[in-house]
C-alpha cells in the first residue's frame, strides 16, 4: 500500500484489474471510460471517487447498476469536487482521533467532471477545494461541449466549432468566444500540481496521474475527451483523433508544479497542420468555405503563440 | 434482483457491486470476483453491436493497444498476453481495430452474425507497406 505502482511498459500495465466496469451506457468509442480507466489503473490504493452530473455519471449509474468497483458519490452538477473534499476531510479528521478501522490503507480521493462541471458550473466549488488544500485529485474530462445534454456550447469550446446552442449558419460561424484557459487558472491557484493529459498518450498520462497522487495537496488533470457524438466523427477514429490534437499542438501535453515550473513532457517529432485536425471533424466542417477561411489561419496563428509561450515559460520556470 | 424505489432504500444504503468480501480490488481479477447483481458486469451491451471485432491469434505480437484503447473493457488480458474478447461489454466501436499495429491486423470488424472460424479462414494476408492500411473486409 501506499507505494507507487510499477508501469514500466504496456504489458506490465496490462495485468491491472479493472475497477470500471463494462455495459455502463458511454457511446461506443467514448473517450471518458479509455481516462476514467487510465486514471484508476494507475494506482493499486483504494480509491474513493466522485463524479458531477455529466455524461460520465449518467451512463455509468443507471438505476439499478453501477459500473464501479470502488466507493463512487454522486451529488449535483457543480459539487462533484466538494464531495470527495468532504470524504478526504473526514478521512483525515478519523485519523488524526485514531478512529480508522484500516490506518494502513492509504485512500486516494478523486473527482471527476466533465468540462461544463469545471469550466462553467463547478468552477466555484473547485476553487474552493483548491483553495482549502484539500488532498485530492479533480480530473476534467474535456470534451469541449455539453455533450450529455444534446451538445450546449461551454466555456471550453473552441472558437468556430458549432453546438447547439452555437449552431453555424448562413451568418454565423458557431462559437465566437475562445476557450477557457483552465490550466493556468488552477495553476494561479498555487496547486502543487496541475497537467494537461490525453488519453492517447497513455505512458505520458499515467505518469502524471501518479505524480499527481504523490503529490500532497490538490491537483488538477485536464484530460483532452475526444466525443465521438458532438466533435461528429467516426467512433473508431477517437484515437487518431486524439494522435492529431496533441500532435497539432492544439492540447500540448504539459504539467505546471507548484504553480511556476512548467515542463512541456510531449513534443511532437512532427508538428502536423491544425487544418488537418479541424478537417478531421464534422463540428468545423463549415470552416472549410470561402467566407470561414480565414478562420483556419486565426487558429494556427493562436496554436503557434501558444506553443511558444509554453516553450518560453518553460525556459523562464517562473 | 428486487427492485426498490425511490423511498425504499434505508439512509447510507447503497448499490453494492460486490455480493462477498473481497479483500483487495484491485489485485483481484474479474473472473475472481463475486459480482452482485447490481454490477453492471453483469448486464450485457451486446445488442449494440452491428459489427463485432474477431481476433487472429496468429498475427499478434501482444503489444496491448487494443487493451489499453478499449474503452469497454472488453480486451480480455491474462499474463502479458491478449486472450480474446467480451463479447457482453464490447459495443463494437472498432478502436482495437484502428490502433492493432500488425500486418495484417490481427483484430478486424466483421458483420455481428459472422461466423468466427469462417472469418479466420478467409482473413487477408500480409500486405505491402505502400498500399493503402485500410483493413479489407468482406
Amino acid at each position: 500500500m501506499s507505494e507507487i505502482k510499477k508501469i514500466k511498459n504496456l504489458k506490465d500495465f496490462s495485468t491491472s484489474a479493472d475497477r470500471f466496469e463494462g455495459a455502463n451506457l458511454l457511446c461506443p468509442g467514448c473517450a471518458h471510460s479509455i481516462i476514467v480507466r487510465e486514471v484508476l489503473n494507475a494506482t493499486n490504493d483504494d480509491l474513493i471517487l466522485a463524479a458531477s452530473t455529466g455524461c460520465l455519471e449518467v451512463c455509468t449509474a443507471v438505476y439499478p447498476y453501477t459500473s464501479w468497483d470502488a466507493s463512487w458519490i454522486h451529488i449535483g452538477f457543480e459539487n462533484g469536487s466538494s464531495a470527495v473534499a468532504g470524504a478526504e476531510a473526514m478521512y483525515k479528521a478519523l485519523k488524526t482521533k485514531g478512529r480508522l478501522k484500516q490506518p494502513d490503507r492509504t485512500p486516494k480521493f478523486v473527482a471527476f467532471g466533465g468540462d461544463g462541471a469545471t469550466y462553467d458550473i463547478g468552477f466555484q466549488w473547485i476553487s474552493g477545494c483548491f483553495e482549502r488544500g484539500h488532498n485530492m485529485m479533480y480530473v476534467c474530462l474535456d470534451n469541449e461541449v455539453y455533450a450529455n445534454t444534446g451538445g450546449q456550447r461551454s466555456s471550453s469550446t473552441p472558437i468556430g466549432a458549432s453546438a447547439t446552442t452555437t449552431p453555424a449558419g448562413r451568418i454565423s460561424y458557431g462559437e465566437k468566444r475562445n476557450k477557457k484557459d483552465m490550466m493556468a487558472i488552477m495553476a494561479a491557484h498555487g496547486a502543487p500540481y496541475v497537467a494537461q493529459v490525453a488519453p492517447n498518450k497513455w505512458k505520458d498520462m499515467v505518469a502524471k496521474i501518479q505524480k499527481g497522487f504523490a503529490a500532497e495537496g490538490p491537483v488538477y488533470i485536464n484530460a483532452m475527451s475526444a466525443c465521438t457524438t458532438e466533435w461528429k466523427f467516426a467512433p473508431e477514429d477517437t484515437i487518431s483523433i486524439s494522435d492529431l490534437a496533441t500532435d497539432s499542438l492544439v492540447f500540448p501535453l504539459y504539467e505546471i508544479i507548484d504553480g511556476t515550473q512548467l515542463n512541456i513532457t510531449y513534443r511532437p517529432k512532427n508538428i502536423i497542420p491544425v487544418r488537418d485536425y479541424l478537417g478531421a471533424q464534422g463540428r468545423f466542417k463549415h470552416l472549410f468555405t470561402k467566407q470561414n477561411e480565414y478562420l483556419i489561419d486565426e487558429w494556427q496563428t493562436r496554436i503557434d503563440a501558444k506553443w511558444e509561450y509554453l516553450q518560453r515559460r518553460e525556459e523562464a520556470s517562473v | 434482483m428486487e427492485k426498490k424505489g425511490w423511498d425504499g432504500f434505508e439512509i447510507g444504503a447503497m448499490l453494492r457491486t460486490f455480493d462477498g468480501a473481497v479483500q483487495d480490488i484491485a489485485t483481484t481479477l474479474p473472473e475472481n470476483r463475486p459480482y452482485s447483481q447490481s454490477s453492471s458486469f453483469t448486464a450485457s451491451v451486446a445488442d449494440w453491436r452491428i459489427e463485432k471485432p474477431l481476433f487472429n491469434k496468429d498475427y499478434c505480437i501482444d503489444c496491448q493497444f487494443c487493451w489499453i484503447y478499449c474503452p469497454d473493457m472488453s480486451i480480455i488480458s491474462r499474463d502479458k498476453k491478449m486472450v480474446g474478447i467480451d463479447f457482453d461489454h464490447c459495443k463494437g466501436c472498432g478502436i482495437c481495430v484502428q490502433v492493432c499495429p500488425t500486418n495484417p491486423k490481427s483484430l478486424l470488424m466483421f458483420p455481428e452474425q459472422k461466423d468466427e472460424e469462417a472469418a479466420l479462414a478467409e482473413w487477408p494476408k500480409k500486405e505491402k507497406k505502400d498500399q493503402s492500411e485500410e483493413p479489407k473486409e468482406d
